[in-house]
């Protein structure tokens, strides 16, 4: 990728996208912006960028039905996501519907500097995102994120919902190293106070479920003073293999 | 009491029909009849007609009594809602006006500390208001999400939350005390959501380093009554004066003493509002410059224990 990586901002809050764009650019990309649906697909469409930054809420067109449209068109540009709502649901649902991350406004503008090249970092040019699978599996462990099943050498296993909210977080994101307070705000999508356990304890329950040891770890790495990393390669798996 | 009210009337009148029933079926009455000269079927149709009277009215006080509250509580909803909009307003409007001054001081000048400065306080004042829509989204989302019950060791999760209080910096110089029963068992297992459990000790940890001063005293201790279990965050601070007590707690609210103090006055709301979903009660009591005791109730399920 030689050239400064493409990148279209969509928002309808020109006061975000104004501020947004130079820091941006500053922080080495190359920034369009678009403030609403329509005019975001014409320009995916002509200028093929390498990341779209999509808010959800907007009039006409929102956020998620450009990203339905581009998937349907077979258009896996990495995706994303600006979500209002903090709520579970939403943030579930912003992974489903094929978006590559997301992140909860109002947010600190470094953190979506790195969630951008973390994803342009795991993206494979033209390939569905691991987001956009249905199942998941890295050596013996498959996910099934529509029905939220979690399977072990053909042996089903039973997970905290947050845990399995966790598990397909990792899953999803491999090979990165995700802080504490990414996870905290994955599990919450709220500030939850950072030196807690909260989430130790939870990765914890995943390795005991998991049969990982953490100091010889084929899953969930420790990556010490700083936060977790998935280290098992994932694929997506046909739905009848 | 108040809701016991409106039965008040209808059970009196029970009451007297009944012993105007019974009167007459003892046979009282004739003789009474001799006392006031008048014959046992007037008697019967004007007692008759009275008592018809007396529940009549009955219904329409009744009546009134029951729209009279239902009123009430509408009045107090709306009333609750116009002060919980004048207080957001207010915690608006604070911290964009302060970002409004350091853009214009900004304006002014063109580099050096002073810019750092006026750049770092606006950074603070816009974490001020990201911190304030988090905490709206917290009380708002409390109410719908389901709650992830499992069994809750408060052992562990008191001396977690205590601990992590103990190292902030703001509490090296208050005396921090932790009083756990052993004997003659220890506190039983507890089925809740420990994430939230943990943030409402927090968050009440949080408030006692912050109304307190160096040397005041800061206790949170627990115990087992029966069916409940008892947690109590004490502190020898600042305290709140009776007026602002009946408030505390609500959304948004901040009393007197919190001036200049940080904070939006939505941690209480959420203590109570977690407390509430595990079907406990949030109790608090103070004493102006004596201090403050938050207790929490807690029911615990005995085949759980």
């Amino acid at each position: 990728m030689g050239l400064k990586p493409k990148i279209l901002l969509v928002d309808d809050e020109t006061a975000i996208t104004a501020n947004l764009s130079p820091v941006l650019e500053r922080a080495g990309f190359e920034v369009a912006v678009a403030a609403e649906g329509e005019e975001a697909l014409r320009k995916v469409r002509a200028t093929s960028p390498d990341l779209l930054i999509l808010d959800v809420l907007m009039p006409i067109m929102d956020g998620r039905e450009v990203l339905r449209h581009m998937r349907a068109d077979g258009n896996w540009t990495p995706v994303i996501l600006l979500t209002q709502v903090g709520d579970s649901i939403e943030r579930a649902m912003a992974l489903e519907e094929g978006a590559d991350d997301y992140l909860n406004k109002p947010f600190d503008p470094h953190e979506l500097i790195a969630r951008i090249k973390a994803v342009l970092r795991r993206a494979r040019p033209g390939q569905p995102p691991l987001t956009a699978g249905a199942l998941l599996a890295c050596q013996g462990l498959v996910i099934d994120r529509r029905s939220k099943r979690v399977r072990l050498n053909d042996q089903e296993i039973t997970l905290t919902p947050k845990a399995l909210v966790l598990l397909e977080y990792l899953m999803t994101h491999p090979d990165e190293l995700l802080s504490r307070e990414r996870l905290l705000d994955v599990v919450w999508g709220w500030d939850y106070p950072v030196e807690t356990r909260a989430i130790d304890t939870r990765i914890a329950e995943l390795r005991r479920v998991l049969n990982d040891d953490p100091n010889l770890p084929v899953f969930i790495e420790t990556v010490s003073g700083q936060g977790y990393r998935f280290i098992g390669g994932v694929r997506i798996q046909d739905a009848h293999s | 009491m108040r809701k016991l009210r409106p039965l008040v009337y209808p059970i009196i009148l029970m009451i007297v029909t009944v012993i105007f029933a019974a009167l007459l079926w003892r046979g009282v009455l004739p003789d009474l009849i001799l006392v006031v000269n008048i014959d046992l079927g007037n008697l019967v149709f004007i007692g008759g007609a009275v008592t018809m009277a007396a529940w009549i009215v009955l219904i329409v006080l009744w009546n009134r009594e029951l729209t009279h509250s239902v009123n009430r509580v509408q009045y107090e909803a709306a009333d609750e809602k116009r002060r919980f909009l004048r207080r957001l307003d207010h915690e608006l409007k604070n911290p964009i006006m302060a970002i409004r001054a350091g853009l214009a001081n900004l304006e002014g000048i063109s580099s050096g500390e002073v810019q750092n400065q006026a750049l770092s306080s606006v950074e603070a004042q816009t974490l001020r208001l990201s911190r304030l829509s988090s905490d709206l989204r917290k009380l708002s989302e409390l109410e719908m999400r389901p709650l992830e019950k499992s069994a809750v060791d408060i052992n562990e999760m008191l001396n977690e939350a205590f601990n992590l209080a103990r190292d902030q910096p703001n509490a090296n110089d208050r005396e921090l005390k932790l009083t756990l029963p052993q004997a003659p068992w220890p506190l039983p297992v507890i089925q809740g959501d420990r994430d939230l459990l943990f943030l409402v000790v927090h968050n009440l940890l949080d408030n006692a380093i912050k109304y307190t001063s160096a040397g005041n005293r800061i206790e949170v201790r627990a115990f087992e009554d029966g069916s409940t279990l008892v947690m109590e965050v004490a502190d020898t601070g600042q305290g709140i004066p009776d007026d602002e007590l009946c408030h505390i707690g609500e959304e948004l609210y901040r009393g007197r003493g919190a001036r200049g103090i940080p904070g939006n006055g939505l941690g209480l709301a959420l203590v109570r509002s977690i407390i509430q979903r595990h079907g406990g009660q949030t109790i608090i009591r103070s004493r102006a410059a004596q201090g403050t005791v938050v207790t929490l109730r807690l029911p615990v399920h005995s085949q759980y224990k």
